[in-house]
């Protein structure tokens, strides 16, 4: 009974527990600067957030700038980042 | 000689010229212009065993239409073709135009799906949902919106060693049911109706969500939604009824090379309060107020050894998933759910996915004092496309 009148605060603990870790694990990695990355890593970086990263070969050059749009406006993705990921797609293609 | 050099050099000019003309006019052909459509989507299909039936289900086929008119204009939509009970339901996901103001913010205009949290935005779709169902709270009867009607500004800038992403809407807002309206349930009164496609008052909601990437790497992302709005019929007694909405949502996805794999976890909370009302229960013809909020959570985490050498075991995918949904105590329609499920996936490609899960419901009703607890097995394919 306990447990269903405290389990959103347990979520929220939990919720704050793992982004507590990831803070933790991810201190450790490298920092580079956003604005430094090639396309390729950020092709590989962004589209994983929500699925598995496409081959360049799905699309053509062409099909790649329409959903490069549609992916801008779906996950905010920063402009400059679409067009480094577009390039990099194009090419290997 | 001369003469004959000179015949022959204009001769084959001509030849050639002939054939860059006629290769000119092939190419042109196939050069695309300005206007550029796309048609995109996903389906979804498999079998069900629920409560001791079994069923194949016919899923559903979402064909996604991208209209780019040029590098500044983007209309999306998608349509939702179910087949459910031997009939065909046809709905409309979202239709919406986005005009590219700058480098960091576009307009959007139209039936979008709503920055409130990710699952409804950027997750729901079956071949990017690790889980063949939905959480509870996030499909049927959800705990926030998930689509609206209205305007809605959104960009993303990087930032020195990470990223920030927001977006801000106005939008008709979702609708109160105060237990007059025949075409709805009169023992849900005190719920909200997120269909309100012609707004119920002068009121617009109002809400945005602001999400942040701190790490170089954009594995993990923080975002916090919000949402504001008179839900009451104008005129009747609830006119100033209000909801305040809001979610937290986490993603990390990060590359495990010890373990060659990916690991993704994935997590939202919704809460809902409305304002404090009185509702008239036919039952015993007399009004009551109950404390109205509700709460709706998931998290998932997912693990795909992608980097091992064998063909096989790169493709499996193990995901396992905890959510739970709460509605008010003291409402006719209160509820109290948990929700186990356990999956294993395997990717044929990229967006071709079999998805096998083992899932876990137990309900509870303080009204009538029940408790049951529903099993189920989903074998489901689904594909990208």
């Amino acid at each position: 009974m306990n447990f269903y009148k405290n389990r959103n605060v347990y979520a929220f603990l939990s919720i704050l527990l793992f982004v507590a870790s990831f803070f933790v694990i991810e201190s450790c990695s490298s920092k580079k600067l956003v604005a430094e990355k090639p396309g390729a890593l950020l092709w590989g970086e962004n589209c994983i957030r929500c699925h598995n990263a496409p081959s360049p070969s799905a699309f053509s050059d062409v099909q790649w700038e329409t959903i490069a749009m549609h992916m801008k406006v779906r996950a905010n993705l920063p402009e400059d980042d679409i067009i480094k990921i577009v390039e990099f797609l194009k090419m290997a293609n | 000689m001369k003469r004959i050099v000179i015949i022959i050099l204009f001769m084959l000019g001509n030849l050639f010229a002939q054939d860059i003309e006629t290769l000119t006019k092939k190419v042109n052909t196939v050069i695309p212009g300005q206007s550029r459509f796309l048609l995109r989507g996903y389906a979804h299909s498999g079998l069900e065993l629920i409560e001791g039936k079994t069923s194949f289900v016919g899923g559903s086929f979402n064909p996604i239409f991208l209209w780019q008119q040029s590098t500044k204009l983007l209309f999306e939509a998608e349509l939702e073709l179910e087949l459910e009970d031997a009939k065909t339901y046809l709905a409309l996901e979202y239709a919406n135009m986005s005009y590219f103001l700058s480098k960091y913010l576009s307009l959007r205009l139209g039936y979008f799906l709503l920055p409130f949290g990710t699952f409804g935005e950027r997750l729901h779709p079956r071949w990017i949902n690790r889980m063949p169902s939905t959480p509870l709270g996030f499909g049927h009867d959800p705990v926030g919106p998930i689509r609206d009607m209205g305007v809605e500004i959104r960009g993303g800038h990087n930032l020195r060693t990470g990223k920030i992403n927001y977006a801000l809407y106005i939008t008709n807002g979702p609708r109160l049911n105060d237990g007059s309206d025949p075409e709805l349930e009169t023992e849900e009164a005190g719920m909200l109706i997120y269909k309100n496609y012609s707004d119920n008052n002068t009121n617009k909601a109002v809400g945005g969500r602001i999400g942040l990437l701190p790490f170089s790497n954009s594995s993990l992302e923080i975002g916090i939604s919000g949402q504001y709005a008179k839900v009451g019929d104008t005129g009747t007694r609830y006119k100033n009824t209000a909801a305040l909405l809001s979610a937290v949502d986490v993603s990390y996805v990060r590359n495990i090379l010890f373990f060659k794999g990916v690991l993704d976890i994935k997590g939202q909370f919704n809460r809902v309060t409305v304002d404090n009302a009185d509702y008239y229960s036919n039952k015993d013809s007399a009004y009551y107020s109950f404390k109205n909020i509700s709460g709706s959570y998931y998290m998932q985490a997912s693990f795909r050894p992608a980097y091992v050498y064998n063909a096989f075991f790169k493709n499996i995918e193990f995901v396992g998933r905890y959510s739970s949904l709460s509605f008010p105590g003291n409402a006719l329609w209160n509820s109290e759910q948990t929700q186990w499920a356990a999956g294993i996936n395997y990717w044929l490609d990229w967006r071709t996915v079999l998805k096998i899960a083992y899932q876990v419901t137990e309900r509870k009703n303080n009204t009538d004092k029940t408790a049951s607890e529903n099993n189920a097995v989903f074998i489901h394919w689904a594909f990208g496309f």
